[in-house]
This record gives C-alpha cells, structure tokens and sequence, in this order.
C-alpha cells in the first residue's frame, strides 16, 4: 500500500510528466523536487505517527498527539532558534528541535501528572497551555525577524514540504526507522502498562526506564520531522486512531502500522496540497488540520 | 495619579479622590478648545468614496511607503506628520513620527498627531480603523494603483489635493515621457511590433524559500511586459503567488529578476538548467522599488528594460 501510495504521489504534481519519454528537465522535476519531497513526507509522517501510537499507549489516552500536546511547538521553537542563531550549522536545526521537543514533552507530562493519575482534560489542557506559550514566543520571534525572511516561517509552521533538502530527508529517514524499531520494542512494555501502571510494574516491567525511552524517542521523530518541515499536524492522531480500528490495540502491531500508514497519509496529503490549487501549493498542514480537527473532536466526544 | 500627599487616613478619601480625578478627566473632553471651521471640498478616492478634504492641506499621515514616495514627488513631504516604520525613502522620512507599520497602525499615535487625512494604500486596512478615524472627523483616503499609468494618474490626483497642480505637470510629463519611451523602444523594432517568441521569457524571484513570485494581479506583471519581457507566471491567479518547483523548473526562465534581499541572493536551485542561469541573465533589482507602486517604478521599468535588453 505504502508502495502503490508513493507511486500516485510520484505520478502526480503541478506539472504532467510523460514518463515514457522523460525529456532533460522533466527528469529534473522528477528526480530532484518530486522524488525528494515525496520521500521526506513519506519519513515525517511515518516519525509523527509513531511517535503519537507511543504516546498514546504511554499516556493511556487516545488523544495524546505531537502537535496538541505542544511538543512539534516545542520542536519548531527549537528549530526557529537555531535559524536565528547558529544559521551557519546544519545540524543545528535538528538538534535544538530535539531539545525543544523533549522540553515540551516533559513539561506536559509534568503539568498533567496528579496524585490522581492523569486524565484526558488535564493532559489536553496542559498541551493547549504549552502550545499557546510556545506560540506566543515563536511569534515574538518571527516579529524579530524581517519580513522576507518571516513569510518563509509562516508557511513552515502550518507544515511545509517544499522546502525538503536531501539532509533533512537523510535525517529523518534515519530516526524514523531506528525510532520505529526502538519503539517496537518497548511494545510489550506499552501493552502492560495500558492495563495500568502498577500492573506492569507487577510484571517486572521498568516503568521508569520505558517512559523515558518512549519519550526521548518520540522527541526525536517529532525533533527530525519538525526541523525538516515544520508542524504537520494531527498525523498523529488519525493513523494511529484508524489503525487500531482496524487491528485492536496491541502495541505490538499499532506502532509499526502506523509508521507505515502515517508514510502512506502524509505522502497521499501532501499529493492533494501539490495538485489542488496547482500551479501554486498550499502547506500540507493544512490539509492534515482539516482531515484531523473534526476527528479530534469526534474522538473527545466518544471518550 | 498623583496621590501622594500623605492621605493615608482611610481609603474612602482615596477612592473618592479617583472618582474626582476621573469625573475631571472626563469633563475635560466637554471643555476642549472647539476646532477652528476648515474651508473643505469633497473628493473621490480610488475606491469611489467621497472624501472630505480641507481645501488648505497641513498635516497627513501615510500608511503605505508607496504613499509617502509619491507625496514627496510632489513636493508635498513636509505636509507629513506621520509615515510608517516602512517608508524608508526619501531619506527625510527618517525625521518624520513613525505610526507602526502598514498592517498594525498605531490608532492612538495617529489620532494625536492630529492629521487632516490618513492616505492607505487599500481597504483591508481595517473598516473598524476607517471609522474611529471617521468619529476623530480624520478622513481616509485611499489611494491604489495597480499600474504605472494608475501610478501617474494618482500622482496628478495627489498634486491636485494638495494644490500643486501646477507645479508638478512639468514631473509627470516627464515620468510618462520616460515610460512610454520605454515601451516604444522594448517593445517595437523600427517600428516593427516585436513578435512574442522573440521576447525574453521572465522569472520574477520574490523570494527563493519558500519560492514566491508576481502572479496575474501584480503591477509588476505589466512592467515587465512594458519593458520587452514576457512574465512567465502571468497567468497565475493572485499577485503573489507560492509556485509549486516543479512548475518553476517546467518554465525555464530565458531572465531571472530578483528582488534582492539578504535570503534572496541567488535563483532557485531549480533554475540551473535554464537558460538564464546559463546564460547568466541573472539581475538582482531593489527590492524597496519594485515592490512600490510608486514613482520609482519609472525607474525600476528602465533598469528592466536594460537588462531584458538582448546580448548579442
């Protein structure tokens, strides 16, 4: 499926190739915008869906989501900071967007914590909360910057694939299946501790250790995939959510799924962001949002 | 408020200390000195309003740097109290009270400056902005050309509201003298229309990341027709349009016109086959001018027509 989707995007763009004949420059527009654009969307959404399975198994709550609960923010600040700062470096972006990522994840997951557990309204509100301080600093950012410069950053941060660079895709290709295997592995962990966390530790499950490593992983995806083009949001929500529709809810299974079927959904959104209003683009954010915001809503009123 | 003179009694004495402190600063408004009677005619903008204008002009304010330039080209810039933090030309802006920029004006500083007319450069400047300026008896008047000619006629326009018609015919004579030499010369050979596939095909480069360009509803489309080129995104719909890469490669660029700015130095990389970059028909063009539609687009359209001008 993920094969026959790459294939669509790659048959489709602003421009009709005929693919029999590839003339100089349709084989520029093929094999040096097409191609890479597609596979880069391919590694974020397959790094954004995985990370949201983890944290939805992790935190026990369907709605945990990169983009909602702050962490892609956290990311594109960091990123945004490294693009102020240290321009000069390449691996600036991806490492301060790490941090920046980590940072948001933490600080959620310590604001929605109580001596209660945590619940579905503390942790969405904790992201909202995290979301809006972080977007109130980018924008502070964005204001220091001038305006050439800043139109740039507004169409990255809905999620932009246009501008991909071999790097970025390299990067992001790398943690994507390394994030997927590690996270794979800690499966058993996850479905242990979905029955709750005393239990898994009854188990012999580290719940400590796997919660950091679930984290820090998810991080990086969320880090690589936001550095390279901005916050594509709610992928990981829908794919994990449409997965366990069709599977059930082992781990086991969900997270290398939705790896492969947020591959498969960033790529076929972004054919859509490419073509609809061609010869112009729209940012493939927006057509995740709008895919995803009523299901987020539709899955806050089933829980 | 300046309450301390050691009434720390009781903090009835304060509280009705601020009562009489607000009910006199609102009183104060009832008493203002009354606003001197101002001969005024009635105008019409580019949008078609009537505006009431004071036959002596004195003080205005300036929402858009293309404003500014084309009041100071009729020799009407000390009338400005008030410019953007845009309006960087001519160098005498930098002396003249800045009113924030062209999207967020600063109403407040704008009311204070006591303007007679607060030229914009469009209506999206806010309806609820128009009319607290309206209730300030401030008029709005909005200026908009979309293309060189419209630039001259505003200029006229200008020169007639401000009362220096006269003087500044001899100008605009000569800007539209200049313009239509242009033409003539990009445009026809001994007389002869230059046929289409004989003109240069252009890439305007707004910016190169994300890759923007001049699109169908841009003045610039028409300037660069107007000096011998063909635009090659004319068809777009909008005036600033985000180009897909692959469209922007398929278009190979006979010219490449950059709007120069720092993070916009050089073509897109997908522009390296194209004849353009080939060729090294490749010119950076201030970015303040060409994105004016002010009198300095005489100006940029020469400087264009120079560069489209062919090698051999």
């Amino acid at each position: 499926m993920l094969a026959a989707a790459l294939l669509v995007a790659i048959s489709f763009g602003s421009e009709r190739l005929s693919f029999f004949d590839l003339s100089n420059s349709e084989r520029a527009i093929l094999f040096d915008i097409r191609m890479p654009r597609v596979f880069l969307g391919a590694c974020v959404g397959a790094s954004l869906a995985a990370a949201g399975a983890a944290l939805q198994a992790l935190l026990r709550n369907p709605l945990a989501e990169p983009y909602l609960l702050g962490v892609s923010n956290g990311a594109a600040l960091g990123t945004m900071i490294a693009f102020v700062f240290f321009e000069q470096f390449v691996f600036a972006r991806p490492l301060f967007a790490f941090a920046g990522a980590g940072l948001a994840t933490f600080t959620v997951y310590q604001m929605a914590r109580s001596r209660a557990g945590m619940n579905v309204e503390r942790l969405v509100l904790s992201g909202v909360i995290v979301t809006t301080f972080l977007s109130s600093i980018i924008v502070l950012l964005t204001s220091l910057l001038d305006a050439a410069r800043l139109r740039g950053f507004t169409f990255w941060l809905l999620g932009d694939l246009s501008q991909a660079t071999m790097f970025g895709f390299y990067l992001t290709l790398v943690s994507a299946i390394l994030g997927t295997i590690v996270l794979t592995s800690q499966a058993r962990s996850l479905n242990l501790m979905m029955i709750g966390e005393r239990d898994a530790m009854d188990f012999g499950v580290e719940v400590a250790r796997v919660r950091m490593i679930v984290f820090g992983i998810a991080s990086l995806l969320v880090g690589t995939a936001v550095a390279a083009s901005g916050s594509v949001g709610y992928v990981g929500l829908i794919v994990p959510h449409l997965v366990r529709l069709a599977i059930g809810s082992d781990n086991r299974l969900v997270v290398p799924l939705s790896t492969i079927s947020g591959a498969i959904f960033v790529v076929l959104a972004d054919t859509i962001a490419r073509t609809v209003i061609a010869p112009r683009e729209l940012p493939v954010g927006a057509i995740t949002a709008l895919i995803g915001a009523p299901m987020f809503i539709y899955l806050l009123r089933r829980n | 408020m300046g309450l301390g003179f050691g009434l720390k009694d009781s903090s009835y004495t304060k509280a009705a200390l601020v009562v009489v402190a607000v009910v006199a600063a609102l009183s104060c408004r009832a008493v203002e000195v009354p606003t001197p009677v101002v001969e005024s005619r009635e105008v019409r903008d580019d949008l078609g309003r009537t505006v009431k204008v004071p036959v002596k002009i004195e003080r205005v304010i300036s929402l858009a740097p293309s404003i500014t330039e084309m009041i100071f080209a009729i020799g009407a810039g000390e009338k400005l109290v008030g410019v953007t933090t845009y309006c960087n030309y001519p160098s005498e802006t930098a002396a003249i009270e800045k009113v924030g920029d062209t999207q967020t004006p600063n109403i407040e500083k704008i009311v204070a400056l006591r303007p007679q007319i607060v030229f914009v450069s469009t209506a999206s400047q806010l309806e609820a902005f128009m009319n607290t300026l309206a209730e300030q008896g401030i008029s709005v008047y909005v200026t908009n050309p979309k293309t060189l000619d419209e630039v001259l006629g505003n200029l006229e326009e200008l020169g007639d509201l401000f009362g220096r018609g006269g003087e500044i015919s001899p100008m605009i004579i000569s800007l539209a003298g200049r313009a239509s030499g242009v033409r003539h010369q990009s445009n026809y050979d001994l007389d002869q229309v230059i046929p289409a596939k004989r003109k240069p095909r252009v890439f305007v480069q707004i910016s190169k990341e994300p890759l923007f360009t001049i699109g169908r509803d841009s003045f610039l489309t028409e300037i660069v027709e107007s000096a011998g080129g063909i635009s090659t995104t004319s068809d777009i719909a909008t005036a600033y349009p985000k180009v897909s890469k692959e469209t922007a490669l398929a278009l190979n660029p006979d010219v490449i016109l950059l709007s120069d700015s720092e993070d916009n130095s050089g073509p897109s990389d997908v522009f390296e086959n194209s004849p353009a970059v080939k060729n090294n028909r490749v010119f950076k063009i201030n970015a303040d001018i060409i994105s004016r539609p002010g009198p300095r687009l005489v100006d940029a359209l020469e400087e264009i027509a120079r560069d489209l001008r062919p090698t051999n």
